[in-house]
């Protein structure tokens, strides 16, 4: 991280410097000394940190919001304080500095069952946006990335017996994008993504969930296609803080033609989060000339009485299935074409299913060029 | 005209340590109308000569021919063969999560019809004719919403297999043990199944370990095959012979 490229004349604000170094200390100076980390180090090892930390600096503006007008919705903007979650900077360095250069979060606050969903729509850098749900409140999130290149950081804190349904559509062809995300489950919550993405010129996905209530469930499902030399790399990082949690974790990558695809899925299992059921599976798909896929599921576990599995792969599509497929007269081709929409079709569901599937499928004629 | 000649066909599967010869000059001629059983031991070339025939990726014909309906089979690509006619009820019908069976039965069909250019059914009635299909083998048309087989026990995926033979009538149909694993009723719907494709237009070649299946499809002949050849043919009373005194006496 030496050629860290933040601007070093930016203080970090007044309030916020505390604990972290003497005073006067720049964002900076801070942001690269928690990258050096070994942790953060790894999560930047397949992809060039540089572009997306020199854009943390540009200027940015409220994402587009619908729903929000309905009761137990609440939605403003305001000054960051110390209080604010994402100001952790240990979690995510860059989404920290993010918060600090934006100066200002959104917020929304959910306090009920809220029956319309929240559509956020990001056509550039948007503000940080903060979701904070109330005990037994139930949200539908839709978050709709586009524009041609744009940073977005979303906390979600889910309280006990709340629920968030989270769909999530990364479809734009933009040169630079990165969503980093960030939510955390109390007791009996419960916490489902529908994420679709397509590579990009340097597509980043950060998502970090923390199960830090009792019987927490959390649930990801995610389809992405890279084609076409596009980029895409997906960190997550998934915490058993508490006991009796339950994660599902599946992720569909096909990745074809000079595409290049990292994924870094990390389970992490605390002490004393006893009868946590834990469960990742990721699977990609190498399609034509030069696909790079690297994949590391990642289980650390220290406590007893735990159910984890974790599993990657990386294959073409079945020889048994095209066989099968052409056997009935279909031809090589189309068989080809029905076998990978088959794989994303696995991973592809909720409100947003519709829209995903006619663009990723529509976006290439997968199969009909191998 | 024959619908399926096979004259002294060789082929062999790749393995890892080579190419392993399995038939060895096998003669089998399928005239409309009739059904064939081939019955034989275990590693005699059964499985082959239907993979072989339907032209499964891994094994290598080293000479012989084998036409269907006058064309030459073997130069064909799998899904050419199912154009001109070819079915193989597979042994272990494969699982495609994420692909429908009515997607994948649509696609069948509609491949078909553009080979032969015919016209493409309309979905609707297309898909009142397939939930038809799958009530009369006792499937819950619930499960053409569902992946490919998936999920499916040893019987639904047989009968699976039966209801596109009848949905796609082939020209020949190739039963590669479709009886292996049915419990009795599942077995009589197959042989049902069977039988309602029967007709004087077609051709079916069953193969098969036991005599059981010969009780509900009755075939015209039987033939054994033991080491990559036919060694023995005869009518129905033959599958009984061996029922009764197994291989040993012939090979």
């Amino acid at each position: 991280m030496a050629d860290l490229a933040l601007p070093k004349t930016l203080l970090v604000p007044a309030g916020l410097a505390e604990g972290l170094s003497e005073p006067g200390v720049t964002i900076g100076d801070v942001v690269q000394g928690a990258l050096n980390s070994p942790a953060h180090r790894e999560r930047w090892k397949y992809t060039k940190a540089d572009g997306f930390l020199t854009q943390l600096v540009a200027p940015a503006e409220a994402p587009q919001i619908n729903g929000e007008q309905q009761s137990g919705v609440r939605w403003w903007r305001e000054t960051i304080s110390k209080s604010m979650p994402g100001l952790d900077l240990q979690q995510g360095p860059e989404a920290f500095a993010r918060l600090c250069f934006a100066g200002e979060a959104m917020r929304l606050d959910i306090t009920g069952s809220v029956t319309d969903p929240v559509t956020l729509i990001h056509r550039a850098n948007t503000l940080p946006v903060i979701v904070n749900l109330s005990a037994n409140a139930s949200l539908t999130l839709i978050e709709m990335i586009e524009g041609d290149e744009g940073q977005q950081t979303v906390w979600i804190d889910i309280g006990p017996n709340a629920e968030v349904k989270h769909s999530r559509n990364a479809l734009n062809a933009a040169s630079s994008s990165w969503q980093y995300s960030s939510v955390r489950l109390q007791s009996s919550a419960r916490y489902h993504l529908n994420n679709h993405v397509l590579g990009c010129g340097v597509r980043r996905q950060d998502l970090h969930i923390i199960m830090d209530g009792q019987g927490a469930e959390a649930k990801l499902v995610s389809a992405g296609v890279v084609d076409n030399k596009a980029a895409l790399d997906q960190q997550i990082t998934l915490e058993h803080r508490q006991p009796k949690g339950r994660s599902e974790q599946t992720i569909h990558n096909i990745v074809a033609n000079g595409g290049k695809c990292t994924f870094n899925g990390r389970i992490h299992i605390h002490d004393g989060a006893s009868g946590t059921d834990a469960q990742l599976s990721n699977k990609n798909l190498g399609m034509g000339d030069n696909a790079t896929i690297n994949t590391k599921p990642e289980l650390e576990i220290y406590t007893d009485d735990v159910s984890c599995s974790h599993g990657a792969t990386v294959g073409t599509l079945s020889q048994e299935a095209l066989f099968y497929l052409t056997s009935r007269g279909i031809d090589k081709a189309a068989a080809e074409a029905l076998l990978s929409q088959g794989f994303l079709r696995q991973c592809i569901d909720g409100p947003l299913a519709e829209t995903a599937l006619n663009t990723m499928i529509g976006a290439r004629e997968l199969g009909a060029s191998l | 005209m024959n619908l399926l000649d096979v004259s002294n066909l060789h082929a062999s599967v790749e393995t890892d340590d080579g190419p392993q010869p399995i038939l060895k000059g096998l003669n089998l001629t399928v005239k409309a109308g009739e059904v064939h059983a081939i019955m034989g031991p275990n590693g005699s070339g059964k499985s082959t000569l239907a993979n072989v025939l339907s032209g499964r990726p891994g094994y290598a014909v080293d000479g012989g021919e084998a036409m269907l309906g006058g064309k030459n089979l073997l130069d064909l690509e799998p899904f050419e063969r199912a154009q001109i006619g070819m079915f193989l009820a597979f042994q272990y019908p494969v699982e495609i999560p994420g692909v429908s069976n009515m997607e994948f039965l649509k696609a069948s069909i509609d491949s078909l019809a553009r080979a032969r250019g015919e016209e493409q059914p309309n979905t609707a009635s297309f898909m009142r004719t397939v939930r038809e299909l799958a009530g009369s083998l006792d499937l819950d048309p619930a499960f053409l919403k569902r992946g490919v087989n998936e999920g499916f026990s040893g019987g639904e995926k047989k009968r699976n297999e039966i209801m596109q033979l009848l949905l796609l009538n082939p020209k020949l149909a190739l039963l590669d043990e479709t009886d292996s694993g049915l419990d009795i009723d599942a077995l009589k719907v197959v042989a049902d199944g069977v039988n309602r494709y029967r007709s004087e237009s077609n051709g079916v070649v069953l193969i098969t370990h036991y005599q059981r299946l010969l009780d509900y499809i009755v075939p015209d002949y039987v033939h054994v095959l033991s080491n990559g050849q036919i060694i023995e043919s005869g009518d129905k009373s033959l599958a009984l012979e061996l029922e009764a005194k197994g291989y040993a006496w012939l090979t």
